[in-house]
């Protein structure tokens, strides 16, 4: 078998790490959501809920 | 993995953003409630006060405005008095200028009366300067007359001098001699009569006046023949002077005389005279003293 032919048969896959980093920036977007908003709530109510 | 939990990751993941990113766009546009409380509270309290301001204003103004008018009312009422005062005044006035129009109807009429008694009084003037005048010239031939008249009398005033130092020396041995002859009269108790004048006309040679008897008589109150004097019981009130002669009696007879030395008002003092030898002869108290025997 040629390298070609190898190459042609292998599937092209992602890492599982590259899933770890997306959820991961998720989790941040999230987070920092979560962070402004109560921020928000303090500023403008002086209390968080 | 599988196929099913990678695709879950991905869509989550994509879905979380979306909403994340809805979230956070709401929040930041979300409208601050509470500051536009905060700023309706304040703009309600704020009005508050400012009603409250202007009710106390509108409480103050009210006050002030009855104030000014029971005081509006005070002055009216004093100028009701003012103005009624002042209408009886007016009245007043009418009647002092009805008055006075009285008046100066009778002083024109008075003063027309003046003026022709002036114009009566200016001819009459005239007439009295006319008057005048000759009266002046009359006064200085008047006045000429009166010099020389002056003038000659005064040459007859100096006679009338004259005259009367010749009349004051006639006058005054005139006085002498009748002062002689008064006390030669005295000795021998007797005094002249009245004086008639005796004029300068020529008429017949006139008797003197004919003497009369003095007639005093009293009595002897005192004596000193030692000294040989005594005193009378008669004086000056009698009519008793110095230098009279009385004769002293007893019933018929003579006893002496008393020539009069010092006289006073109710008894005198004489001289005894003619003292006769003898003891019956010789003058006692209460013997009777008289001018004439």
């Amino acid at each position: 078998m040629s390298p070609a032919l190898q190459s042609r048969g292998k599937k092209i896959s992602v890492p599982d790490n590259l899933y770890t980093v997306i959820l991961a920036v998720a989790f941040v977007a999230v987070l920092a959501t979560a962070a402004f908003v109560a921020y928000q709530c303090y500023a403008q109510y002086e209390t968080l809920f | 993995m599988s196929t099913l939990t990678k695709v879950l990751i991905v869509l989550l993941t994509l879905t979380s953003i979306l909403l994340c990113g809805i979230v956070v766009t709401y929040v930041a546009n979300a409208v601050d409630y509470k500051d536009k409380y905060d700023a309706l509270s304040s703009n309600y309290q704020a009005a508050q006060r400012r009603a409250d301001n202007a009710d106390n204003q509108f409480n103050k103004l009210k006050s002030e405005t009855d104030q000014a008018k029971l005081d509006l009312n005070n002055q009216s009422a004093a100028l009701k008095e003012r103005i009624s005062s002042l209408q009886a005044d007016l009245k007043q006035a009418q009647i002092d200028r009805d008055d006075a129009r009285r008046k100066e109807d009778g002083w024109e009429a008075l003063v027309k009366d003046h003026s022709k008694r002036l114009e009566v009084n200016n001819q009459l003037t005239a007439s009295a300067q006319a008057e005048l005048k000759q009266i002046r010239a009359e006064l200085t031939k008047e006045k000429a007359e009166h010099v020389q008249t002056t003038d000659a009398l005064m040459d007859k005033m100096a006679i009338i001098d004259d005259l009367d130092a010749k009349l004051k020396r006639l006058l005054e041995e005139k006085t002498e001699l009748q002062s002689q002859l008064d006390q030669m009269l005295r000795q021998y108790g007797k005094i002249t009569g009245p004086l008639e004048p005796v004029t300068a006309v020529a008429e017949p040679v006139r008797v003197a006046p004919p003497a009369k008897d003095i007639d005093l008589e009293g009595l002897i109150t005192d004596l000193d023949l030692k000294e040989r004097l005594a005193e009378i019981s008669i004086g000056e009130a009698a009519g008793v002077k110095e230098g009279m002669r009385f004769h002293a009696t007893r019933g018929e007879v003579y006893i002496c005389d008393v020539v009069i030395l010092d006289v006073l008002p109710e008894k005198a003092t004489g001289w005894l005279e003619l003292l006769q030898e003898g003891a019956e002869k010789q003058p006692k108290v209460n013997d009777k003293v008289r001018t004439n025997l």
